[in-house]
C-alpha cells in the first residue's frame, strides 16, 4: 500500500502546486478511508473468530477419538504449533452418544417446557400488554413498575419457599402462620419448572407485548368495535393479528430463555432421568458426571444441543434484536 | 348422554351473558380483571417466595435440629461478622478477612476468592465492564452497512443464545487436564494454574469471567446498537461537512447520544451478573468459586435460615440496583 501510494506521489508531482496539493489531500482522504476499512475488516474478523472458535473447538473434540483426545498433542503435522485441530473423522460420536445417554428423551423434555411455558407466557402476557399498552387506568405505572421489579430478582431469592412448596409442604402466609394449602409434590414434574419459568420470563414478554399493542392506531381497534366486536374480540382478532411481529418476538425469546435456563432445571429435577423431566441440562451433565473420559461425546452431545438454537437464531434474528432492544430497553 | 346434551344447550347462555358482562365493565375493573391472571402467577411464584425467604431467614433452619425457632437478625448477624462462615461449605467465607499493617497497601484483603460477598461483586465488575467495552466495538461495527452483515450479526449473537450447560461445557473441556489445550498456552503466562486448573479458585473465577464475556457481550452489542441506530444520521453528514475527523464523530456525536442507553444497558447487564450459577457449576463447582447464588444452593439443605439470609442479601443488593434503574426509567418518563 505504501509503496503505490509513494509511486502516485511522484507521477502527481509533476502538476503545479495548487494541482499537488489538491490530489495529496483527496489522496490522504482516501489513504484514510482505506485505513479506517482495513481496521473495521480487522476489528470484525477479530469479533468472527472469538466468537465462533469455541464451536469449532467442540467440532474438533467430537472428530477426534477419545484415545487421540487423551495424548493431549495438537500440534499441526507439519508446522508443529499447538492448535487444535480435528485428528481423525469418527462421525461415529455421535451416534454413540445417544448409546450412552437417552439424550433424545432429554431435549424432548426441554421442547415439552419450552412450548408449555411459551405458550402460557403468550397467554398472560397478550391480555397484561393489551392492557398497559391501549387501557387508560389508575394505577397503570405502578403496575408496571412492580412486573419490572420482578424482572430484576435473582431466581435464587425464589428458592428456598418454592422448593419446599413443591416438595409437598404447606404454602404458609408469610408472618401469619396461616397454613393455605398443601401443594401438591410437583418435584420432578414439568409444572415445577414451567411455574417459575412462567413468572420469571413473563416481565419480558410483557414489555415487548405492550409496546407492539400501543402502537396500533386506535382507529382500527375502534372500527372493529362500531361493528359490534367485544374489546377482547378486538383483542384477538384486530389487534393480535396486526402485532404478529410482536408475538413472534416474545415467542422466541421465551423459546431460547427456557431452553437456556439453569437454575430451576437444576434444581427441581432431583436427578438428571429423563424420567424426573430433567431437560437438556440433564443430558449434558450425565455425560460429564458419569462417562469422564468421554470427551468427544460430551462435545458431540453440545453440537446437538445447540443446533436448535443455532437454526433460530439464523432464522429468526430480525425477532430477537427487536425484542431484546424492546424488552431491555423499553422503546 | 343426555345430560350433555342438556348441558350443551345451555352452554351459550351463561357465556353471552358473562360477554355481556365483561363488556359493559369500566375501563379501569376491566383493565384490573385481564390483570388478574398476572398477578396471580407473580403473586404465588415471586412476590410469595420473596416474603417467605425473608420470613425463613429470621428462623434457625439447621435442618434435623428440631423446629426452627425466631432469631430475628442472627443469621444476618452471623453472616456478616463471619461467625456463619463454618456453616459454609469447604474453606468458604462470607466477607474477606481484612487485615490492616503499615506496609503499602496498609489494608490487606486476604482469602478475597473464598468469599461469596467479593467474588460474585468482583465479577459483577470484571465482566461488566469488558462486556460493554466489547459490546461496544461490535455494536460500532453492526451499525455499519456492509454485505454479510446478517451473518456477522448471527454470528455475534449466538454466544448469547446457546444454552448455560453448553457455554460452560466448551469452557469446562477447554481446560480440562486432559483435553484442554489453552492451560499450556496460559500457564507460562501465570494466568491460570498449570495443573488441575479447575479446582483453582483464582483460575477458575478468571475462566469463568471469561466465559461470561464470551457470552454476553453480544447482548450489550444489541442494546447499544439500538441506541446507535437511534442516533439521527443528519448529525453525521453536519460534521462531515465541517471537517471532522470519524474520531471527533464518535466523542462528540456518537458517544454522548449513546450514553443513556448505555447507562441502562450497563446496570441491566449488572443486576443480570449478579446472579451467575450455572456457569461455576459446569464449569468447576460452587465450593471453587463461591457466588452469591450458589451459596443459596449449597446451603440449602443444611441451613433453610442461613440459605433464606444469603438469598435475600443477594435480593438486597440486586433490590438496590435495580431501584436506580426504575429511577432512570423514571425519569425519562415511565
Amino acid at each position: 500500500m505504501a509503496t503505490t501510494d509513494g509511486s502516485n506521489d511522484s507521477t502527481e508531482s509533476e502538476g503545479g502546486p495548487l494541482a499537488r496539493w489538491t490530489s495529496s489531500v483527496i489522496e490522504n482522504q482516501e489513504k484514510r478511508d482505506r485505513l479506517y476499512r482495513a481496521l473495521f475488516i480487522v476489528a470484525a474478523g477479530f469479533f468472527l473468530v472469538t466468537t465462533l472458535f469455541p464451536f469449532y473447538w467442540l467440532l474438533v473434540l467430537a472428530l477426534t477419538p477419545t484415545s487421540q483426545i487423551l495424548t493431549g498433542d495438537w500440534s499441526l503435522p507439519i508446522i508443529g504449533i499447538e492448535f487444535p485441530h480435528p485428528q481423525g473423522f469418527n462421525v461415529y460420536a455421535f451416534v454413540e452418544m445417544f448409546e450412552q445417554v437417552p439424550f433424545h428423551l432429554f431435549m424432548f423434555n426441554s421442547f415439552v417446557l419450552a412450548i408449555s411455558t411459551t405458550v402460557i407466557v403468550l397467554a398472560v402476557a397478550t391480555l397484561a400488554g393489551y392492557v398497559f399498552g391501549r387501557l387508560e387506568f389508575p394505577g397503570r405505572g405502578l403496575l408496571m413498575l412492580v412486573v419490572l421489579m420482578i424482572s430484576y430478582f435473582p431466581p435464587a431469592a425464589f428458592l428456598v419457599p418454592l422448593f419446599d412448596a413443591f416438595l409437598g409442604n404447606a404454602v404458609v402466609i408469610p408472618f401469619l402462620g396461616i397454613e393455605l394449602f398443601e401443594s401438591p409434590r410437583l418435584v420432578n414434574t414439568p409444572a415445577s419448572m414451567v411455574l417459575p419459568f412462567s413468572a420469571l420470563f413473563l416481565p419480558l414478554a410483557i414489555f415487548i407485548l405492550t409496546t407492539f399493542y400501543a402502537q396500533i392506531p386506535d382507529g382500527l381497534e375502534d372500527a372493529a368495535r362500531v361493528e359490534g366486536t367485544t374489546r377482547l374480540g378486538a383483542l384477538v382478532r384486530v389487534i393480535m393479528p396486526l402485532s404478529a411481529p410482536g408475538l413472534a418476538t416474545a415467542a422466541v425469546l421465551t423459546f431460547i430463555t427456557v431452553y437456556n435456563e439453569y437454575f430451576f432445571s437444576s434444581i427441581m429435577a432431583l436427578e438428571n432421568n429423563p424420567e424426573n423431566w430433567s431437560p437438556l441440562l440433564g443430558g449434558i451433565l450425565s455425560y460429564q458426571t458419569q462417562y469422564t473420559t468421554e470427551f468427544n461425546l460430551m462435545a458431540a452431545a453440545s453440537i446437538v444441543g445447540v443446533l436448535p438454537i443455532v437454526i433460530i437464531v439464523i432464522v429468526a434474528q430480525e425477532r430477537i434484536v427487536s425484542g431484546l432492544t424492546a424488552g431491555g430497553l423499553k422503546e | 348422554m343426555s345430560t350433555g346434551r342438556e348441558h350443551e344447550s345451555k352452554w351459550p347462555g351463561p357465556v353471552v351473558s358473562f360477554s355481556r358482562w365483561l363488556e359493559n365493565l369500566g375501563e379501569t375493573a376491566f383493565a384490573y380483571l385481564l390483570l388478574t391472571p398476572v398477578f396471580v402467577l407473580l403473586g404465588a411464584i415471586a412476590f410469595y417466595p420473596l416474603l417467605r425467604t425473608f420470613e425463613l431467614s429470621l428462623f434457625t433452619g439447621v435442618l434435623g435440629a428440631g423446629e426452627p425457632t425466631f432469631v430475628g437478625l442472627q443469621n444476618y448477624v452471623d453472616l456478616f461478622t463471619g461467625a456463619a462462615n463454618p456453616s459454609l461449605p469447604g474453606s468458604v467465607t462470607f466477607l474477606p478477612d481484612v487485615t490492616t499493617s503499615g506496609s503499602f497497601p496498609f489494608v490487606h484483603v486476604d482469602g478475597w476468592v473464598r468469599s461469596t460477598l467479593i467474588v460474585t461483586l468482583l465479577f459483577t465488575l470484571v465482566s461488566v465492564s469488558f462486556e460493554t467495552i466489547i459490546g461496544f466495538g461490535q455494536a460500532l461495527i453492526l451499525d455499519k452497512d456492509f454485505y454479510g452483515r446478517r451473518w456477522v450479526r448471527a454470528a455475534i449473537i449466538i454466544p448469547w443464545a446457546i444454552p448455560l450447560v453448553i457455554q460452560g461445557m466448551i469452557f469446562y473441556l477447554m481446560f480440562h487436564p486432559s483435553t484442554g489445550f489453552l492451560t499450556s498456552y496460559l500457564a507460562p503466562l501465570g494466568l491460570v494454574a498449570e495443573t488441575n486448573t479447575l479446582n483453582d479458585p483464582a483460575s477458575t473465577f478468571l475462566i469463568i469471567t471469561v466465559a461470561d464475556i464470551w457470552k454476553t457481550s453480544a447482548f450489550m452489542a444489541l442494546l447499544i446498537l439500538a441506541g446507535l441506530q437511534s442516533i439521527d444520521r443528519n448529525l453525521y453528514d453536519v460534521a462531515k461537512v465541517a471537517g471532522a475527523s470519524p474520531w471527533q464523530q464518535f466523542k462528540l456525536i456518537t458517544f454522548p447520544l449513546v450514553l443513556p442507553t448505555l447507562i441502562i444497558a450497563v446496570l441491566f447487564r449488572t443486576i443480570n451478573a449478579m446472579r451467575i450459577y450455572g456457569l461455576i457449576d459446569t464449569v468447576s463447582s460452587c465450593t471453587t468459586v463461591p457466588s452469591l447464588s450458589c451459596m443459596v444452593v449449597e446451603t440449602f439443605y443444611t441451613s433453610r435460615g442461613l440459605s433464606s439470609a444469603i438469598a435475600f442479601v443477594t435480593a438486597g443488593i440486586v433490590g438496590m440496583i435495580a431501584s436506580v434503574v426504575i429511577y432512570q426509567r423514571y425519569k425519562e418518563g415511565f
